[in-house]
């Protein structure tokens, strides 16, 4: 059949690069990199781009779970919680003399388990994502000032005797990727992979278009969403176990905020609040650009009273310019 | 002979002294006292049956509280008056008013709190006061409202300290950057002070960058990485807190061109690299007599009758204080750090673990 089919052209291919919904974004994302080019010459230097890819990486672990649940049809705002209790269930394990990786593996699996918590008390109770995750925010965040009374960890003097779990969160492959990065890069392509040629993961998307009609189809709708929010969760638990390794211990406020830079990545990259809809990939432009712009405004000097104002104004834009050209694709091809 | 008599009677006064200050017992009749701020220290500092004064903070895990309200539960103790530490988890400005609102439903005797925002503040605080209870603020303050007094480690003096020994230290020439968390006034005012100082007396050293980091370590780190590109002589990194500063030294580690990182603020993880050289210097104030004198000026507030001031305010019936004081400033220094490490302070207090330091102090 493929010999028979026509070879698509150069408009062919255009076209059906235009008909991706994160080409727009990823068009954005090119452009704004070649402002930053020619405006400043301090962007585009193998210093600052692994300073990018060193940034990307920790949120971008947190955004990959983030949209697994949003496709879902919910949303997990208790992702920098459940980071930082990863982060404290570790530390202690290694401070109380259990071998890191066992300890690391305890972290993740508290993460997990969270995970499981949260997603039993949304389907089985029919709560909404938004509440149950925000009082599991603050419930795991109380978690960790129980556990460590409130005071930070430090790992700075254990961390020189383990130097692979120090690499982790620190070291470099070649001298120039960073560690995080190649860690990050391996859970995306997965992720993206997987969500696009596996049936399993088909579920999501369907459960979070119609729950109903999943449901009705034979989709066990409860474990989909429960599995998604494990997946999260336990992404989040790496995400920490790396960020305790980088930052040499736990602080209690770690992962404050994060859930807000993964929920905006994912809807700058398309993916729908609604459920349903989005890619991996896109939800991770999405971080990218969010990062570009931090990363801009750091080189360009941009007093701190001014930061936040530019970084959403830019946001905005961005999301309403993704939105025109996706409703102007719609009218294209209906 | 004479001199021996001095000696004893002054031996016999101070004893006397140190009795009246440890004296727990209420007067029989404070009435009496009322006018006589003599009187008063002649029996004792005392509160009455009941008295309760909390501590009132924002992201109540922040191990910087911790010390000040040691502070304030040694002078609760010495008052004999109760003590409760309490607060919001959130860094929410609206989480913080009503956990003072909740507090003050209680009635309580006082409250010493430290603002997350001075303006979010003034209603809540004068309506306190209205309703009788006292209302001293620490730390960072609500100047427009009518709280009675102020207790903090100046927080100009921080950031030109800070100015000034990150600096020397660079020879007076090269760039720096801060680190902030806009819009707490205390963190905006060391970091207003630090570049103020830089400006006014280091012509050769640039403020490069002023970035809003949010107290979140990959923010700081993200911060340095970045300006150290366009900077290459970044020689000092400034932060009013103790979170954001991580992540710079961890940036300025793997860097390795020896930019100096300090902050005012202390932990674990901070003394531990400053132990172990990737932090250049920690800026401490006092917390504990921040909490001390904090709890004494909050007390003097509730009551007044133990004070004559030379002024008018006590017959107008104005806040006869309206005061600021200054608790202190410490540079940590490796060679001084183990003195700060908050587990073994509350040890070295007689405390089993930092939550029994943080415990409700009840009187007998």
């Amino acid at each position: 059949m493929n010999e028979i089919a026509p070879k698509p052209g150069i408009k062919g291919i255009v076209k059906k690069l235009s008909d991706v919904r994160e080409t727009s974004l990823l068009m954005i994302i090119i452009l704004c990199a070649v402002i930053l080019t020619f405006t400043n010459e301090f962007f585009f230097t193998t210093a600052n781009l692994q300073t990018v890819l060193g940034s990307i990486s920790i949120n971008g672990i947190l955004t990959i779970g983030m949209i697994v649940v949003m496709i879902t049809g919910g949303l997990d705002l208790s992702v920098g919680s459940v980071m930082c209790m990863s982060m404290a269930f570790a530390a202690q394990a290694i401070l109380s003399g259990v071998p890191p990786l066992l300890a690391c593996l305890i972290g993740i699996a508290a993460s997990a388990l969270s995970g499981l918590l949260i997603g039993l008390v949304v389907t089985k109770l029919k709560l909404s994502h938004f509440i149950v995750t925000l009082c599991f925010m603050g419930i795991y965040r109380g978690v960790v000032y129980v556990m460590t009374a409130g005071k930070s960890i430090s790992l700075v003097s254990t961390l020189k005797d383990m130097p692979k779990l120090a690499f982790l969160g620190s070291g470099y492959i070649g001298s120039y990727i960073p560690f995080t990065f190649v860690i990050f890069a391996l859970l995306a392509v997965a992720a993206d992979l997987y969500a696009r040629r596996s049936t399993r993961m088909r579920k999501l998307y369907y459960t979070g278009s119609n729950e109903l009609a999943a449901g009705h189809s034979g989709i066990n709708t409860d474990r989909v969403k429960i599995g998604a929010c494990v997946a999260c969760s336990t992404l989040a638990g790496v995400a920490g176990i790396i960020y305790m390794s980088k930052y040499s211990g736990v602080s209690t406020s770690a992962g404050t905020g994060l859930e807000m830079t993964a929920l905006s990545a994912a809807v700058i990259g398309g993916v729908s609040m609604n459920g349903g809809k989005g890619t991996v990939a896109g939800g991770l432009l999405g971080l990218l650009f969010i990062v570009l712009i931090q990363d801009a405004m750091n080189l360009f000097s941009v007093q701190a009273f001014w930061q936040d104002l530019i970084r959403y104004v830019i946001v905005l834009l961005a999301v309403i310019l993704d939105v025109v050209q996706e409703t102007a694709r719609k009218k294209k091809n209906s | 002979m004479k001199k021996r008599i001095l000696a004893f009677a002054l031996t016999l006064v101070m004893i006397c002294g140190l009795t009246a200050c440890g004296k727990t017992e209420i007067p029989a009749d404070n009435s009496e006292n009322n006018d006589s701020a003599v009187e008063a220290t002649a029996t004792g500092l005392a509160g009455a049956e009941g008295e309760t004064y909390y501590m009132n903070v924002f992201v109540s895990g922040v191990e910087y509280w911790f010390p000040v309200y040691a502070g304030m539960k040694d002078a609760c103790k010495q008052l004999n008056v109760n003590c409760v530490y309490g607060g919001t988890t959130e860094y929410d400005a609206q989480a913080q008013v009503e956990s003072f609102e909740a507090m003050l439903a209680k009635n309580p005797t006082g409250i010493l709190c430290s603002p997350i925002n001075e303006e979010a503040f003034v209603e809540p605080i004068n309506r306190a006061i209205e309703q009788g209870v006292a209302v001293v603020t620490y730390a960072s303050d609500s100047p427009n409202s009518n709280r009675q007094a102020y207790v903090t480690s100046d927080n100009t003096n921080e950031g030109a300290t800070a100015a000034r020994a990150v600096a020397e230290d660079m020879g007076g020439q090269g760039s720096v950057m801060v680190l902030r968390n806009p819009g707490q006034s205390n963190h905006d005012i060391r970091c207003d002070s630090f570049i103020a100082t830089i400006e006014a007396e280091y012509p050769n050293i640039q403020v490069v960058a002023d970035v809003a980091t949010n107290q979140n370590e990959q923010a700081g780190y993200d911060a340095v990485m970045s300006t150290y590109q366009k900077y290459p002589d970044l020689g000092g990194v400034f932060c009013p807190e103790g979170v954001s500063i991580v992540g710079a030294a961890t940036a300025a580690k793997e860097l390795g061109t020896g930019i100096r990182c300090l902050c005012v603020d202390t932990n674990d993880t901070l003394l531990d690299m400053l132990k172990d050289g990737d932090m250049f210097s920690l800026l401490c104030p006092d917390q504990y007599m921040q909490g001390y004198l904090g709890m004494m000026s909050l007390f003097i507030a509730a009551h007044p009758e133990n004070v004559n001031p030379m002024n008018e305010r006590k017959a107008n019936g104005e806040n006869i204080m309206d005061i600021s004081i200054d608790n202190g400033l410490t540079i940590i220094t490796p060679e001084t750090a183990d003195y700060y490490y908050v587990a073994d302070y509350a040890a070295s207090l007689g405390y089993k673990d930092v939550n029994d330091m943080l415990s409700e102090y009840k009187t007998k």
